[in-house]
């Protein structure tokens, strides 16, 4: 047999629609892991001994079991307790939860790396708690993060291929599809790996960028 | 009729067999994976044309696609396309090594990189060859510092390993899959086989840290 990938050309917009849902699967869980790696660093920071030792728990778990297993976990085991949502929404769930994980460990050095001498002067002058975090921690730690954040990113959307397996016709689903209905598994794969390839290329590009332009007025010290 | 849904004793036996396998794949491809990764990275360190612009552009396409994908690509592809037959261990094999190898080149290489020029030079000032800077200079140092950033990466492909169930391999992931689907208990299936990979993972983290500790010990202040 030979390596013909023309014979793909009628099922582009098939692979776009499942392009597509990756898309929204991964901008999701990544409004999902923001969130709750800020949460999650914030509490794991915290001085309160039990929030910080939950927060740790959660962070170890989830880092440590293969996502796989994870989202069998939730697909699973929600409607056994009467929990009936369908794949796309478990898929976003359970991302969003690994996601934030590993976000949560990046914002957390994010934050550690705060010159104290910041919040000392915040605390002097009177603010509160939470509008010291909201102002000050929080877009510090975001904006000296951003690089570190965007690998995370980056694993999510490759991790999202998974989602194939709770029967989420995603991209790498939809690839599936197309390579059982041609008969062509080599050249459907092979554009795929690709394709991923390049989609996480141009995501690392657009990081740098995003990193360059929050972090431009620190770039003499910083290169 | 009989139901064959609760839970029996053989099923501690079908959850050993998974975690066998599961740990067999892991320990041969991380092998595999170390000593291909570990050649790329020499074959930098001589500069050879041609093959180390390949080898940099290769490793970068496995570290930036889904493991799924290669699997497909392996296990469903080359079989269409070479007109060979080839298992899911096989596939497993193949591509889980090819993954290992392409993130311990990128340590290997940082490795040989955190060694200062000044080391190298004076040592092949003294007359020693490539090779002997590569084995006696390089070596021991890049193997220390390499060995914190080598066990995170191996606890990562531990969990890397659980996706072969997808084509097939009954591995611990697969085994769950059967005893969920037998015994209609997700919750506790999937509790345990996910405490069986985090004990593992501990293991690992566990194991490469006193490495690292018996690796760096010479660096190490002993007192007066």
């Amino acid at each position: 047999m030979t390596f013909d990938v023309t014979i793909l050309a009628p099922h582009v917009p098939f692979l776009l629609k499942g392009a597509l849902l990756t898309a929204e699967a991964c901008a999701l869980a990544l409004a999902g892991s923001l969130v709750i790696g800020l949460i999650v660093a914030a509490l794991r920071t915290s001085s309160s001994v039990i929030l910080s030792r939950a927060a740790f728990i959660y962070v170890d778990l989830f880092r440590n079991i293969p996502f796989i297993v994870q989202l069998f976990f939730f697909f699973y085991g929600l409607p056994e307790i009467g929990i009936y949502i369908d794949a796309f929404t478990t898929g976003v769930i359970a991302l969003s939860i690994a996601g934030g994980a590993f976000s949560s460990d990046v914002i957390r050095s994010g934050i550690l790396a705060i010159d104290t001498g910041i919040l000392e002067a915040a605390e002097v002058s009177g603010l509160s708690r939470s509008v010291i975090f909201r102002k000050i921690v929080m877009p510090i730690a975001l904006r000296t993060s951003i690089r570190p954040l965007g690998s995370v990113f980056i694993n999510l959307v490759l991790t999202s291929s998974i989602l194939s397996t709770i029967t989420l016709n995603e991209l790498t689903g939809s690839a599936k599809i197309v390579a059982s209905d041609t008969f062509r598994p080599f050249e459907v794969y092979a554009v795929l790996l690709i394709v991923y390839a390049s989609l996480t290329y141009l995501v690392s590009l657009a990081i740098g960028a995003l990193h360059r332009h929050l972090n431009r007025d620190r770039m003499p010290e910083v290169a | 009729m009989m139901r064959y849904t609760s839970f029996t004793s053989y099923d501690f036996i079908l959850l050993a067999q998974g975690l066998g396998v599961s740990l067999a794949l892991f320990l041969a491809t991380t092998l595999i994976g170390l000593f291909v990764g570990t050649m790329w990275a020499i074959i930098r360190f001589y500069r050879v044309p041609v093959l180390t612009q390949f080898i940099t552009f290769f490793a970068e396409l496995l570290k930036n696609s889904p493991v799924l994908v290669q699997l497909f690509l392996v296990f469903f592809g080359l079989p269409a396309l070479a007109k060979i037959n080839i298992t899911p261990v096989e596939a497993a094999v193949i591509t889980l090594s090819g993954n290992t190898a392409a993130f311990i080149y990128v340590i290997a290489v940082s490795a040989i990189e955190s060694i200062g020029r000044d080391q190298i030079e004076s040592a092949r000032v003294f007359g020693l060859s490539r090779w002997q800077v590569l084995r006696h200079v390089i070596a021991p140092q890049a193997v220390a510092f390499a060995i914190g950033p080598l066990t995170g990466l191996l606890v990562n492909q531990l969990q890397v390993t659980s996706l072969i169930s997808v084509i097939g391999v009954v591995d611990l992931t697969k085994i769950g899959n059967i005893l969920n689907l037998r015994t209609l208990k997700p919750f506790i299936v999937w509790t345990v086989v996910g405490g069986l990979y985090y004990v593992t993972a501990k293991l690992i983290a566990y194991g490469g840290a006193r490495l690292e500790q018996r690796l760096r010990a010479h660096t190490a202040w002993k007192g007066l």
